[in-house]
């Protein structure tokens, strides 16, 4: 195939297709086994320091926040990370000391992006449906996709992203490669013990990543019989055998929403706003202490940093119900 | 229909581009993030194309907002996304667009160039070492590219109109050169359409692709218009007067689409 341009980023996780293939072969369990943990087992056991690591959604809807906060509690170290459509995942972790490489597709606050570059985060550029589609990519075992987007500009010369002559007609086509993260984090509305799980609402790309990933960790809004998911499978929206680890986590996306469940809380995410947008950092590192490191679990969490009165205020805030359960 | 007499910024670059939807209610608008795309065309569903055919970044298809909308959570949230005929992925309305369903995308731009380019990357300094970094392309890169039109908001400053940006985030008419879009990969005949501001529109040169100033507002003249430009667009030969807001307007964009003023509240007040 004949290459017309290259962008000049570096890609963080080359795909290995058979690489992966015989690491799903050894790793992933087929039986339908019960894979149910604690938050601190699950990250303690399939996130290790140098893992590529992707999420669903944003630390405003649905994102798996309570994770995020494990994986930063747990101090990891040199983790790579897929920014599409986030806004404090990225920040967080990065101001925490976790992670060395980032895609972009978006992450909120520029300031804090800008702090990272100073502290040698390395980065490339991309858009949210860029690395939506690498992750299809990753989730179809194929090592590239073609795309109708991204090319001409900065975020292409700034990827690794090529220009191809498309090998059966004339035409220019954008390639980007297949990402297959090391890690995959997902919060869901309900899931059973053996991580038969449901997602109502749209999303980013949950089974994208789900499928694509080596390690698939899934927190749950609550744990329900198998029984639900067999008298209802079109609701079930990753299968089991995708699934490694399934943490129960009641609010565990606090603080964003997780529709028809509870509304999101203005007031903590304009604080996370605040703190990032602290050019010095110190508010940041504050925050963190407060919010991760001097709290043991998301039980304690919920108890001390939330309260039990702002949890029934966001649970009555989310009138919402209709499709949402 | 009253002639409104005060009103921000914000408000006049909505009340033209609901307008604009009116035209086109049959035509098809996918949207990435919240201000004043998503909001303008949520004011021309409640006002005046109640079926509109919205299609959110995050999956949302044909959504019929339970509006006001919380503060913050213009978008991606349960209220944004209510009584939706599907609810699918990024990927999925990724690829509605690339087959070419998607007839405008509207779209927030920090700074734009005589081609209509997108810079929502950083300012000043280079790529590895920027004076000012925002958030990055976000979904405006897959708008701009595969829409068959896009339509910008920008203020009209001296600095967002400038003649070379930093960076291009996401794809206008690139050099400007015929074709330059579909060599570098994009679809055919998509590019810019209009680029809305308080207080012109502007449209693009199909010969050169440069930029045009198509109408201006009653309360300005071209010149005032040209000096909150860092460069000099083509201008039509009969330039259009914008009519201004009217209270129905302004009414349904304050009371019932965005109470908070969260984004309507943004710029300058206009007093005529």
């Amino acid at each position: 195939m004949e290459i017309l341009d290259s962008g000049i980023g570096e890609l963080f996780h080359i795909p290995d297709l058979d690489g992966h293939r015989a690491y799903i072969r050894e790793n992933k369990k087929r039986a339908l086994v019960e894979k149910v943990m604690t938050e601190q087992e699950a990250i303690s056991k399939y996130v290790n320091d140098g893992d590529y690591l992707c999420y669903d959604c944003t630390m405003l809807m649905r994102g798996p926040s309570s994770l995020v906060r494990e994986v930063i509690r747990q101090r990891k170290k040199n983790l790579g990370l897929g920014g599409r459509f986030t806004y404090m995942i990225v920040i967080l972790m990065a101001a925490a000391g976790c992670v060395n490489r980032i895609d972009i597709g978006y992450i909120g606050v520029g300031a804090a992006l800008k702090r990272a570059f100073d502290q040698g985060i390395k980065v490339a550029e991309w858009s949210n449906s860029t690395l939506t589609m690498r992750l299809l990519a990753g989730s179809l075992g194929i090592p590239f996709i073609p795309i109708r987007f991204l090319g001409g500009t900065g975020a292409f010369h700034y990827s690794a992203a090529k220009l191809a002559k498309d090998p059966w007609g004339d035409k220019e086509v954008v390639l980007v490669p297949a990402l297959n993260p090391d890690v995959g984090l997902i919060h869901v509305h309900q899931c059973d013990v053996y991580g038969n799980a449901r997602i109502f609402g749209p999303s980013v790309s949950p089974l994208e990543i789900a499928t694509a990933s080596k390690k698939v960790i899934v927190s749950t809004e609550e744990i329900i019989d198998t029984e639900y998911i067999r008298r209802d499978p079109g609701r079930t929206t990753i299968p089991y055998y995708l699934v490694d680890a399934v943490v129960e986590a009641p609010f565990g996306s606090h603080p964003g929403e997780v529709a028809g469940v509870y509304a999101s809380d203005p007031e903590s995410i304009f604080e996370m706003f605040r703190v990032a947008g602290d050019a010095t950092g110190k508010q940041m590192e504050q925050f963190l202490e407060k919010t991760v490191y001097s709290i043991t679990n998301h039980k304690e969490y919920l108890e001390k940093i939330v309260g039990l009165e702002k949890i029934l205020a966001l649970k009555r805030r989310a009138t919402i119900k209709q499709g949402y359960s | 229909m009253t002639r409104a007499t005060t009103f921000t910024e914000a408000e006049a670059s909505c009340c033209i581009t609901a307008r604009m939807i009116k035209q086109g209610w049959d035509k098809s608008y996918w949207v990435g993030g919240g201000g004043t795309p998503l909001i303008s065309a949520l004011m021309a569903q409640k006002l005046y194309v109640p079926y509109l055919t919205l299609v959110l970044e995050d999956g949302v298809i044909a959504p019929q907002p339970d509006i006001p909308l919380d503060p913050l959570m213009v978008f991606v949230s349960a209220k944004a996304n209510y009584r939706a005929v599907a609810w699918t992925n990024m990927n999925t309305v990724c690829s509605h667009a690339s087959l070419g369903l998607f007839d405008y995308g509207i779209l927030l731009t920090l700074q734009t160039d005589p081609y209509g380019n997108i810079n929502s990357s950083f300012l000043g300094g280079d790529f590895y070492h920027p004076v000012r970094r925002f958030g990055g392309a976000g979904g405006a890169n897959e708008i701009a590219s595969m829409c068959w039109r896009t339509i910008l908001h920008c203020t009209q400053e001296k600095r967002k109109f400038v003649k070379k940006m930093d960076f291009i985030t996401s794809p206008g008419y690139l050099d400007g050169s015929p074709h330059a879009r579909e060599r570098a990969g994009l679809p055919a005949n998509t590019g810019p359409y209009r680029v809305v501001t308080p207080e012109a529109v502007f449209g693009f040169d199909e010969e050169t692709r440069y930029m045009k100033l198509l109408a201006i507002a009653e309360w300005v003249e071209v010149k005032d218009v040209l000096d909150k430009m860092d460069f000099e667009p083509m201008t039509a030969k009969k330039m259009e007067r914008l009519e201004p807001p009217t209270e129905e307007e302004l009414q349904i964009l304050r009371v019932n689409v965005d109470p908070s003023g969260g984004t309507i509240g943004e710029g300058k007040w206009i007093n005529l």
